[in-house]
């Protein structure tokens, strides 16, 4: 798992007023839960964009007022209009303690499916599993090599060890389709035949009427 | 065109809207979406209006979802008719929308051509809209 070092500053006072002037500040209001008490701080607006436009996971060391704090991103609160963010909230990594993440999904190999004109199709970009912090991986990795048209890789056959996944079971995860274009192409190819034949028939049938 | 399969009442009054979206103003299944910056009710025809423009563009490629439904029914009274003698027939369905709610999302084609194809869609649409991409999204 990546990590980031982010340092924060506590917050002195805590509601609506004070969280408006954070964010005139081009700062962001958070929260850090999990352990022993929850802390209220802010980020840096900048320092916070490196950990949202990514599909990358970290773990982010925090320095809070000379306090470090190990914790990963839990949720993101948006703007519904502006799409900026709003609040965040962190988790606090206790050692030994299971955590809920969502983790990036990426494909290795070539499909051959995809040489014979499928279209790979990557159906859940991230997988939600639950595990040891130590135990999680950067990116779930899935081999694509053997995929052939029709084929796909669901939740169940990825299986890492140490690590539960939270998703359906039966979910696809990647799989490979026919695409629309080569679906049409071979239609017309068929159409095509279909008339040369009749054509060809019909050519036949017509030659010993003008003879 | 979209509609309800059934209804529990016939006709609805007007109603209010009220403020940002508080649902549905993040994408949750493609990769580029359009959301409405302003309110407004948006007709199943011009639904379908717009799902067609997207659909053209996208030559069939790629996969496109619709956000919102028209579920709210709209009445009108017949031309020339006085005032009075009760309300009139329901005429259409529309979705109401709210600043900020997303209502088509698409995924499987190239970012030109998402945002070209949803650029179309909106002239169908009787509210400004903002072109938007997953915040996570590579090329």
């Amino acid at each position: 798992m990546k990590t980031v070092s982010l340092s924060g500053s506590l917050r002195e006072n805590v509601g609506k007023k004070d969280a408006k002037k954070i964010r005139k500040d081009g700062n962001i209001p958070c929260v850090l839960y999990g352990g022993k008490e929850q802390i209220h701080f802010t980020l840096e607006k900048l320092a916070f964009d490196k950990i949202i436009f990514t599909p990358d996971v970290f773990l982010v060391n925090l320095d809070l007022g000379g306090s470090n704090f190990q914790a990963i991103l839990q949720d993101v609160q948006y703007h519904p209009v502006t799409d900026s963010v709003l609040h965040a909230d962190f988790l606090e990594i206790i050692p030994g303690k299971p955590v809920t993440v969502a983790i990036p999904v990426q494909l290795e190999g070539t499909a051959p499916g995809i040489m014979a004109g499928g279209r790979l199709n990557l159906k859940l970009r991230k997988l939600r599993v639950r595990g040891l912090v130590e135990d999680l991986p950067e990116y779930i990795v899935i081999d694509v090599s053997k995929l052939n048209i029709g084929n796909s890789v669901k939740v169940k056959e990825v299986g890492i060890d140490k690590l539960q996944f939270l998703d359906t079971q039966t979910g696809v995860v990647v799989n490979v389709k026919t695409a629309r274009g080569a679906l049409e192409d071979e239609e017309e190819e068929e159409d095509e035949d279909e008339e040369g034949t009749e054509g060809a028939e019909g050519e036949a049938t017509e030659a010993p009427a003008e003879s | 065109m979209l509609q309800p399969k059934k209804s529990k009442y016939r006709k609805q009054q007007k109603g209010m809207m009220k403020g940002n979206a508080g649902r549905g103003h993040q994408l949750a299944f493609g990769s580029f979406g359009i959301k409405t910056l302003e309110e407004g009710w948006i007709t199943s025809r011009q639904l379908e209006a717009a799902r067609q423009a997207v659909t053209r563009y996208m030559k069939r490629e790629g996969q496109i979802w619709i956000r919102i439904f028209p579920d709210k029914p709209v009445t009108k009274k017949p031309a020339e008719v006085r005032m009075g003698k009760g309300k009139g027939a329901p005429e259409y369905f529309v979705a109401r929308v709210t600043p900020g709610r997303i209502m088509f999302e698409a995924e499987g084609v190239p970012v030109e051509v998402a945002k070209e194809a949803l650029r179309l869609a909106a002239q169908k649409l009787p509210v400004t809209t903002k072109f938007v991409v997953r915040r996570d999204y590579t090329s």
